[in-house]
């Protein structure tokens, strides 16, 4: 089921959310687990069981840990509960791209004008679970927190599955900490206001959704169908901006509404992105994205392996295989790997003191960033390499072809799409949402919501082009 | 009330929410009666609430009227593809006739099934047994279940035998040649597998220049779009996305390149003299309708435009194919289906004044998939590749 789609919005949610507030207070965990497992099951009638069995195992571990006392078996059952929630990942989301790369290296398809023969691995085309990464993020984080310590009490069966398939942050998170709701996973108040500001978050993530992001997504694949190789300088850009803005608005759009819908059902979810697109550096760029992914990453990656206490050469060591981690996280595939190297680069040469400058200046860390950040998410869009190379080499008119998607085209592009960018451009800055905070009660607000809810619900019912762009890692 | 007033004051967004939601819902069903009770299905309601009718009015276009001609509602469409034009036998059409063998007044295509003409359709005149007594709107749309149920049934015949059967005078000049294969059992009403695929019509083709194009017209899809984009032809282009055949003649049917604005065929070939008309519709069709459903629709499209432009060559172009991983023998979106339609429409050419065009092998596979490398989305081709396109046209010149 989607956030976006007809059947969430008018079927599930009105009906969980009156079963929900009906119930007494003691079986509320227990409806939201079962909702929660409709909600997953709709789409992946299957996949449903390996999530239940992925929670029962991760709780025996957790528990195991938990009550051991010996440091040693901890370690041992650690180790053991990560070899599950990383194989099950291994398996379903970077076996193929294993199994392919390395028949290519074994038959040498990888040498240029040589034809690869049949290697000797498998390639399974299994699909991928919805959700698997960002699920496996959160048992394997309290796996971890466990063995640190960090939680003391062991939450009941329930409380544990409530809190890795809780609906709203199931399929694309935010990764939360178990420690971070642990409270209201115990006990939580519904209040009339908290459910009033939840609807409201949700129904504004789902304008971003709809009708920004998956309206500006519709001048990218225009320029996509045109072809990578076919573009002049200005509409490679103009493509580099626009698929900057939908992934941006599509991705935030989807956090509001998991926010909105945690508050709605008592719970406060980590805030995912503060204005990434206002930031001055890469680096900060990258505490203002997907801030639970950065965090989960920095906690239980970049610190265990000696952060940046160790020397110039292990920071160096631990900064690559952070972000080569980070890339294929989002996907198995070269292109992905590239995309987290080129953060890798990007944010080496920022720590040696440019980045601290551009952080202190007024305009040129905005411009940086409003130029860089583009040609990183053409780099994670366009996974085909020798299309990527083209977008690329047409980005900074190093033309292998002749443009006939010119600038004609573009003077098009640009009439038809100027109204959306300028949207898109206003709510990339901190103060619509600023705006928003201060006067969210006023009636006015209230109308505009509304409008954009039933207009979005418009727009979703008229129109069939509607995914999710984070959904599949 | 006064408990209302409190919940109104702690979570007025909410109210606001479930009233307009209330409202909606009583719009939609008072819709859903006033004008699409017999099309409502209880099945879809799931992922389709009542307030959806109220959406629904305006994607159609049929709100209060607006719209002249009878349109089916999506529900509906989905279950039994089209009828827009269905009023007469389908399933017998002769696949063989020429455009110009076609008959060209409406009036007199054969209406057996239903006393409900095309044309009394258009006019909004209701000349059937229905009393007067039933308000207008109602009689209008009984009619149209009583013209649905006849078009239905004479899918349903011929579902079981192939959609068409182009095989009478062969050997004619300037009939379309086919090269056959081995068909495979297709289960849909949508289309059977045509077993052959046309060729190019044989003619004594000259290499034209781009200002052979200047007094061109296209017709079509989002495909003929990217000719207009991307090719650079100073021809006029009437196309746009989901165009379909049953459309294209309508009163504001298809978008005029030029101006961005919807324009009415009727007027604009009448004013203005084509050379040569160039056409390619299919596609959307896929769905909408069956083969020999859309092959009637074809010739009597062509015969039309024949009417205007007497002295116009004629291409047919076939529909380009898919990629294969676009390509979906589960749905009628296949290449199995593309080709039906194509045979179909090939053998409305002549070879005198009407070409049959086959692009599929400048852009398609030995599978006569659409290659990959010449597409991002399995169905449209890069920018680039409507140069190529542009120069197999050049190719094809005819000159008399």
């Amino acid at each position: 089921m989607l956030f976006s789609g007809i059947v969430f919005l008018f079927r599930f949610l009105p009906v969980f959310m009156l079963i929900y507030l009906l119930v007494p207070e003691r079986f509320r965990n227990l409806v939201l687990l079962l909702g929660s497992l409709v909600f997953y099951g709709a789409g992946e009638p299957y996949y449903v069981l390996l999530l239940i069995f992925s929670i029962l195992v991760n709780y025996g571990l957790g528990r195991l840990i938990l009550n051991d006392k010996s440091i040693k078996n901890k370690k041992a059952v650690l180790c053991l509960a990560l070899f599950w929630d990383f194989g099950q990942l291994f398996v379903f989301k970077y076996w193929d791209f294993a199994a392919e790369n390395i028949n290519k290296l074994i038959s040498g398809g990888f040498i240029p004008g040589q034809a690869a023969a049949e290697g000797p691995l498998p390639v399974w085309s299994l699909t991928l679970p919805l959700g698997i990464s960002f699920y496996t993020f959160q048992t394997v984080s309290f796996i971890i927190d466990c063995y640190r310590g960090k939680i003391k009490a062991a939450p009941s069966l329930t409380e544990f599955a409530v809190y890795i398939s809780m609906f709203p942050q199931l399929i694309a998170g935010p990764i939360v900490k178990y420690d971070e709701v642990a409270d209201r996973l115990r006990a939580r108040r519904i209040t009339a206001g908290a459910a009033e500001n939840g609807l409201k978050l949700f129904s504004i993530g789902l304008g971003f959704k709809v009708l920004l992001a998956n309206q500006i997504g519709t001048l990218w694949n225009t320029i996509m169908t045109a072809g990578a190789g076919n573009l002049s300088v200005t509409v490679a850009w103009l493509g580099a901006f626009a698929y900057s803005l939908q992934i941006y608005f599509d991705f935030w759009g989807y956090s509001l509404m998991a926010v909105g819908l945690g508050e709605m059902l008592g719970f406060r979810l980590p805030k995912n992105f503060y204005n990434p697109y206002a930031a001055k550096s890469v680096s900060e760029f990258w505490r203002r994205w997907h801030i639970t992914l950065g965090r989960w990453f920095k906690e239980y990656l970049y610190i265990p392996l000696g952060g940046n206490r160790k020397g110039f050469w292990r920071t160096a060591l631990n900064l690559l295989i952070v972000w080569t981690l980070t890339g294929l996280w989002h996907g198995a595939d070269w292109n992905f790997a590239l995309w987290g190297l080129s953060f890798f680069v990007i944010i080496s040469i920022e720590k040696s003191g440019i980045g601290k400058w551009l952080e202190k200046s007024r305009v040129i860390g905005h411009l940086y960033v409003i130029a860089i950040i583009p040609v990183t998410w053409i780099i994670f869009a366009v996974n085909n390499i020798d299309r990527l190379i083209l977008y690329l080499q047409n980005m900074f008119g190093i033309h292998m072809t002749g443009a006939i998607v010119g600038n004609e085209h573009f003077i098009r592009y640009i009439k038809e799409y100027w109204v959306l960018f300028i949207f898109c451009f206003l709510f990339s800055t901190p103060y619509p949402m600023r705006f928003y905070r201060a006067y969210k009660n006023k009636w006015y607000i209230i109308l505009i919501i509304a409008a954009v809810f039933w207009f979005s619900v418009y727009e979703i019912m008229i129109g069939s082009n509607n995914p999710f762009l984070y959904f599949r890692f | 009330m006064k408990r209302f007033k409190n919940i109104l004051r702690k979570c007025p967004y909410i109210v606001v929410l479930l009233i307009t939601w209330l409202f909606m819902t009583i719009g939609g069903v008072a819709l859903i009666f006033y004008r699409d009770y017999y099309s409502f299905e209880w099945d879809s309601f799931f992922s389709e609430p009542f307030f959806a009718a109220v959406m629904e009015d305006e994607i159609d276009g049929m709100a209060h009227g607006e719209s002249e001609k009878p349109r089916i509602a999506k529900a509906v469409m989905a279950n039994l593809g089209s009828v827009s034009y269905a009023g007469s036998e389908s399933g017998s059409v002769n696949s063989g006739k020429t455009a110009a063998d076609t008959e060209i007044s409406e009036n007199t295509s054969n209406n057996k099934i239903t006393d409900v003409t095309e044309e009394s359709l258009k006019n909004n005149e209701i000349t059937s047994v229905i009393p007067d007594i039933v308000p207008k709107k109602i009689r209008y749309r009984l009619n149209f279940i009583r013209r649905f149920a006849a078009a239905k049934s004479s899918w349903e015949g011929m579902m079981t035998e192939p959609a068409e059967a182009a095989d009478e005078g062969e050997g004619k000049p300037g009939q379309t040649l086919f090269t056959e294969y081995e068909p495979v059992e297709t289960d849909s009403i949508y289309y059977s597998d045509a077993g052959k695929v046309a060729l190019t019509t044989d003619y004594p083709y000259v290499t034209v220049g781009e200002d052979y194009f200047d007094d061109a017209v296209f017709f079509g899809d989002s495909r003929t779009l990217g000719i207009s984009d991307y090719s650079g032809l100073n021809a006029d282009f009437f196309c746009e996305n989901g165009m379909t055949i049953y459309k294209l003649l309508d009163e504001k049917g298809v978008v005029y390149r030029k101006t961005g604005e919807k324009a009415d065929l009727n007027r604009v070939l009448q004013e203005k003299k084509y050379g040569k008309i160039y056409i390619m519709l299919g596609m959307n069709e896929l769905g909408y309708g069956n083969t020999a459903q859309y092959l009637e629709q074809y010739s009597k499209v062509l015969a039309q435009l024949r009417l205007w432009q007497p002295d116009s060559i004629i291409y047919v172009m076939s529909n380009l194919h898919v990629s294969r991983s676009k390509d979906d023998p589960t749905t009628e979106f296949n290449n199995i289906n593309i080709n039906d339609k194509n045979a179909a429409s090939a053998t409305l050419a002549n070879g005198t004044d009407v070409i049959y065009l086959d692009i599929n092998p400048l852009f398609t596979d030995n599978d006569g998939y659409l290659k990959d490398e010449l597409t991002f989305d399995g169905v449209h081709l890069y920018a680039d590749g409507y140069m190529k396109w542009k120069e197999f046209l050049m190719e094809h010149g005819v000159v008399r």
